[in-house]
């Protein structure tokens, strides 16, 4: 028959987390955007809602000793209005915009977006850039910090438990110096969904690379760190040959698909594309 | 399902409402509160028709479980403005014509009140992104814009809001602006009638399978389920229009995924979907065709055993796949490429595109008393689909009264009945209303779509740019079914040869068969696909001869006096000054930046076809009312420039018009909307039935002013004596008496009918009566590294004749240019042997208002000669020319070779890559 589900709406973190605990067959929803979609389109299979939104103490942003802390109930319109500065706010606006409409954002939020896992996520290619670590509470064992790379496992697997929550997404600000690139490719200027993204940081000292993070998005099961790319610009002097070089090896970190989407050669050109896009920005400003 | 109580504030009142888990909160607006105001266009957050404010913010209703909002604040359209009392965004959109079909209308409307709650005057960017989730087909984004502007710059005011001038040219606002902005008008989901249950159409999962058995028994038992209806206790007939090829379910076999074999109701719409995934079919599939060119080949599965069996009102060739087959040869072809200096020859593609209305296809049927059923429906043609129901099931005509709703788009889409039959057979079986409502994702393969076209262009060419050979060869794929195959490239084959004259021609069309989903009339049914190839071709003998595609065009433009290949004269020719004026229009002339383009296309249309029958009475007081079986799909013709000429055939004010709209028991026939005819031939029999009933007001004031009805004028609301005004009698005091003492209420009466206009060769299109012109130019600039387009400025040129309301024509180019646009850059149905890959608004890519370029529209008015006032049709025309004119700036910018559309990012790196190699 229909299946039948329960729904719960938390109204503290620890309600949240007990509820979790009790019961083996949870799905949490804060903005609803992703499991909301899939209700005209079959069963849902869950036993229970449980809903976040109503959870304030998700929803905050803050930053003690150059770490910032991204509660997982952040809109992304909230991401939007948020100015802090520096590279993060270079990534993170440009990031926002193309994210879905202003409907969804709206409702969408961070720990949605990085617990859905999806493949073309927009948003984790950018906290990869970042180097950011995941919180996750349960009932039983409190805090503990996951890398996100780590985290996010393969399409729609991450690495939470049932009866934990992803609270928030913690990362350092970068240097004040540091540069940085953002780039989503899709079919048409708004709500598209990407065919390659990249979000990279680069140090410079002097004229060559101290250390850089490259992110890939929509190439891989999950967002990627190009780490052959990233070694190449080790210690390199950034001209058009360490470019050359970086590009190719963003590509071979690169394992996209083919799809009605785009062919996996489109998306491994873009890739080369893009990171030459990046490293020649970085290198003119 | 456990219900809960949800207590939340509604428009600024305390709601209290029992809701399951799985009630959205767009579910419990519509069904629980029956605030029908805000739409359900896809139900996946990808169109934002169901846009409401939560606790102040914008967001997709389909998308938030009512649950959710306890305690919260929800604003819904009702909550808004109310007309008489409009929101300034309500007036803006009002006055600047920013509504059509209406359907998107209430969720841009709740955008925009987001948007302008927290700033008073934002700049233009800023206002595309705020609507960029909201999708609109109709209106091309650009008056919407327009009314944000003109709300922030503090020029819209009430009083302005609603223009009631009704003389013709005037920018009248159309009658149902304020019951469509405020949410009120009804479309076909928003019908609720007593123990209404939901039915569904189960689709066939294979492309080509015999169907072996069809077992409902386990269905049946499901608590609930009120009828099962198949192939098997249903009595059909072969039903379409000049094609009859289709039948309502599935015999024997299944030709495409997605035909309908079954249709179950039950009291909820879950209920039916889950008995419907227990009818338990067995299938043997069969091998299955889905290129039309291989469908043409000997050994190529057959889809049909006998398509020739199909009865068809034309004559042609027909055997094996190919469903249709038309030559049509002018002047002497070999001739003709013998005093060629160049020949230039290339093959274009065209993909399968959605029509795309935001409003899904809905129908609600219910049986009376007396054994005969009523189906409320959103189509465009009452009468056609009261014909189908009739035909399809074998019944009488007078069986079926038909009641159109709202329109919430249709640009062809809805000239076929995808769910009145299910919902008629399921209504009767289950002795209750039925409604039926496709998801968003059947709408992409159980309704008619675009044909996909593959056409091979070979045309001679002098050195000095004359024309003088052009052999056309035309493949469209139609899928599972014919249906209007003929008819699209019947109407292809005229535009073949663009708007140019070349004396020798020889145009080959076929039509074929495959296991693809079935395609329909979309749009200028033709005209895209022709005008894509014909004008890219243009530009490639440009190019080959060196010389400037503008002066090419302007060298071999149609004149008046000329003659299409079907042998019809030409009149009214304005093709060189549409030109000239797009051109002008991007400053043609001006040299281009680097990785930056211009283009240019041309096109022409026909209009103003069928029959159709229009009324106009007295009303008691001396006000009027024209009655028209006739429906408007959003572009407003109906609504405004019909009743225009309605009032300048009697000479009153426009308002003392009622539009009069009904049912097919109580309206006179009419053959639809459709084929650009709305105001050109609609119009003309409004305003030939106000002539008639002037006239029988002058004789009746004749008889009471005792003068001769040669010396009488009409006057506002009096008959007067021409030079004495004080020799007058009112309307009223006319009316009433002739009401109460004389028989009745005057009526006015014209039938227009199909007048053919004669053409010196036979053509299945045969003549029509008026043509219409229009050229485009984009500029536009691309990222050679991914490939990315981005429109920088468009100019839209027509020739509408006589714009009787020029805020309704130039909507309707704006929205024809984002339809064009979206088949040029990202429009295009993915189908992987017969299963469509992007069922969707989030794969399926319609223009967001980001994407739609500043667009510049131009009317030219060279009046026709057959039409009313020297009309042409509008509505079908401006959604040829965007194709070509963007790959002709593309290849501009970059030099390459275009053939190939949509013209996608990947697309265009594959063909920058081509020209690298």
């Amino acid at each position: 028959m229909i299946n039948d589900f329960d729904f719960l709406q938390a109204r503290s973190l620890t309600e949240a987390l007990d509820i979790l605990s009790a019961n083996s067959d949870v799905l949490a929803i804060a903005g609803g955007t992703n499991v909301m979609v899939n209700m005209k389109r079959a069963p849902l299979e869950t036993e229970c809602l449980l809903d976040l939104s109503k959870l304030d103490e998700l929803k905050t942003i803050s930053e003690e000793n150059n770490c910032i802390r991204l509660g997982a109930g952040v809109t992304f319109s909230h991401l939007l209005n948020w100015k802090p500065g520096g590279v993060i706010e270079d990534l993170m606006q440009p990031m926002c915009r193309a994210f879905a409409g202003p409907l969804i954002r709206n409702l969408a939020t961070v720990g949605g977006n990085v617990c859905d896992a999806s493949a073309a996520a927009d948003l984790t290619p950018v906290l990869v850039a970042l180097d950011a670590s995941v919180e996750l509470q349960s009932a039983s064992d409190g805090i503990r910090t996951l890398n996100l790379v780590d985290f996010l496992q393969g399409v729609r697997k991450t690495a939470r438990r049932k009866d934990e929550l992803l609270t928030a997404i913690t990362f350092s600000r970068p240097d004040a110096d540091d540069c940085c690139f953002y780039y989503k490719l899709g079919k048409r200027k708004a709500d598209a969904i990407s065919i390659v993204s990249l979000a990279m940081i680069v140090k410079l000292e002097k004229d060559k690379v101290a250390s850089s993070r490259i992110s890939l998005g929509a190439v891989a099961p999950v967002a990627i760190r190009a780490t052959t790319a990233e070694k190449i610009l080790q210690g390199a002097i950034l001209n058009d040959e360490t470019i050359r070089a970086c590009t190719e090896a963003a590509i071979s970190d690169s394992s996209p698909i083919d799809d009605f989407r785009a062919g996996g050669d489109y998306r491994r050109q873009m890739v080369g594309v893009l990171v030459e896009k990046g490293l020649n920005a970085i290198n003119n400003a | 399902m456990n219900t809960k109580t949800l207590n939340f504030s509604l428009n600024g009142l305390a709601e209290s409402i029992e809701v399951t888990p799985r009630t959205r909160l767009l579910d419990a607006l519509r069904s629980n509160l029956q605030l029908t105001g805000t739409k359900e266009g896809c139900g996946t957050g990808d169109c934002g028709s169901c846009t409401v404010l939560l606790d102040g913010n914008a967001v997709n209703s389909c998308m938030v479980a009512a649950l959710q909002v306890e305690g919260c604040e929800v604003t819904t359209i009702e909550g808004v403005g109310k007309p008489g009392n409009l929101h300034p965004v309500q007036q803006a959109m009002v006055q600047e014509g920013g509504i059509q079909c209406g359907f998107c209308t209430p969720g841009m409307v709740m955008s925009l009140k987001s948007l302008f709650d927290e700033q008073t005057n934002p700049d233009e960017e800023t206002v595309r992104v705020a609507i960029s989730s909201n999708l609109c087909r109709c209106t091309g984004y650009t008056k919407i814009i327009e009314a944000a502007r003109a709300l922030g710059a503090g020029e819209v005011n009430a009083d302005k809001a609603i223009n009631k001038n009704g003389a013709l040219g005037s920018r009248m606002t159309r009658i149902d602006a304020e019951q469509k902005v405020t949410g009120r008008a009804v479309y076909a989901e928003d019908v609720q009638l007593p123990r209404m249950i939901y039915g569904v159409v189960l689709r066939s999962p294979h492309a080509h399978a015999k169907i072996l058995s069809i077992d409902t028994s386990e269905a049946e038992q499901i608590a609930g389920v009120k009828a099962i209806v198949s192939a098997r206790d249903t009595e059909m007939d072969y039903f379409g229009y000049e094609l009859q090829d289709y039948r309502v379910f599935a015999v024997d076999k299944v030709r495409f995924r997605g035909e309908p074999v079954a249709a179950v109701a039950a009291t909820t719409i879950d209920i039916a979907r889950h008995a419907a995934s227990k009818i338990r079919i067995d299938y043997e599939e069969l091998p299955a065709v889905f290129d039309p060119e291989e469908a043409m080949t000997d050994d190529a599965p057959l889809v049909h055993d006998d398509c020739s069996a199909y009865a068809l009102d034309w004559e042609t060739e027909r055997s094996g796949n190919l469903c249709y087959r038309l030559e049509i040869d002018d002047g002497d072809i070999e001739k003709g490429f013998a005093e060629a200096d160049e020949i230039i020859e290339a093959e274009y593609e065209t993909p399968e595109a959605h029509p795309g209305s935001i409003e899904p296809h809905s129908s609600t049927a219910m049986p009376d008393a007396n054994g005969r059923i009523t189906v409320w429906t959103t189509t465009q043609k009452p009468f056609a689909f009261r014909s189908f129901l009739a035909k399809a099931l074998k019944r009488p005509v007078s069986t079926f009264k038909v009641i159109p709703t709202q329109i919430g788009g249709g640009f062809g889409g809805k000239l076929f009945p995808c769910l009145e039959p299910y919902a008629v057979l399921l209504a009767e079986r289950a002795d209750r209303p039925v409604q039926m409502t496709l998801t968003r994702e059947e709408e992409m393969y159980g309704t008619l779509l675009r044909h996909p076209a593959k056409v091979k262009l070979k045309t001679g060419v002098k050195k000095d740019g004359t024309l003088v050979a052009h052999s056309v060869r035309m493949l469209f794929n139609t899928g599972a079914f014919g249906l209007y195959g003929p008819n699209t490239a019947a109407l292809a084959s005229l535009m073949a040869t663009g708007p140019y004259r070349i004396p020798n021609v020889s145009i080959t069309g076929l039509v074929t068969y495959t296991n693809n989903v079935p395609c329909g009339s979309v749009r200028c049914p033709g005209g895209p696909q022709m005008a894509f190839a014909v004008e890219a071709h243009i530009d490639k003998i440009a190019r080959t001869i060196n010389m400037d595609p503008l002066a090419l065009r302007l060298k071999n433009a149609w004149e008046d006096g000329d003659y299409t290949c079907s042998g019809q004269k030409l009149e009214s020719v304005s093709m060189k000054e549409c030109l000239q004026k797009a051109a002008n229009a991007i400053d043609w002339d001006k040299p281009r930046q680097l990785g930056e383009g211009k283009g240019i296309a041309a096109n022409w249309w026909v209009s103003g076809t069928w029959g159709t029958q229009s009324l106009i009475e007295s009303n008691e007081d001396g006000t009027f009312r024209l009655i028209t079986g006739t429906v408007d799909m959003g572009p407003g013709g109906l609504n405004s420039s019909v009743l225009q000429l309605a009032a300048q055939g009697l000479g009153v004010p426009v308002d003392s018009i009622t539009l009069v709209q009904g049912d097919t028991d109580s309206m006179p026939w009419d053959h639809g909307t459709g084929g650009s005819r709305m105001t050109f031939t609609i119009g003309k029999s409004a305003f030939e039935a106000a002539e008639d009933i002037k006239q029988q007001l002058l004789e009746e004031a004749a008889r009471d002013l005792e003068a001769s009805v040669n010396d009488l004028e009409l006057v506002k609301d009096r008959v007067q004596v021409q030079g004495d005004p004080d020799s007058h009698v009112l309307l009223s005091k006319l009316c009433y008496q002739r009401h109460k003492k004389h028989g009745g209420p005057m009526v006015g009466v014209s039938s227009v009918l199909d007048d053919p206009t004669p053409t010196t060769k036979k053509h299945p299109v045969g003549g029509f009566p008026a043509a219409s012109f229009c050229a485009h130019a984009v500029e536009l600039s691309v990222d050679d590294s991914t490939g990315e387009i981005d429109l920088k400025r468009y100019a839209a040129v027509h020739d509408v004749g006589n714009a009787i309301n020029p805020t309704g024509c130039e909507g309707q180019i704006e929205g024809g240019v984002a339809m064009g646009l979206g088949m040029a850059l990202m429009e295009e149905i993915r189908e992987d042997k017969g299963r469509v890959m992007n069922p969707g608004f989030a794969d399926y890519l319609l223009l967001t208002a980001e994407d739609m370029p500043p667009t510049q529209t131009i009317l030219v008015e060279q009046p026709a000669v057959e039409g009313p006032f020297g009309i042409k049709g509008v509505g079908e025309p401006p959604t040829a020319p965007p194709t070509g004119a963007v790959a002709n700036a593309l290849v501009d910018a970059l030099d390459l070779d275009v053939t190939r559309l949509p013209l996608t990012p990947e697309e265009v790196s594959a063909r920058i890559r081509i020209r690298q190699s």
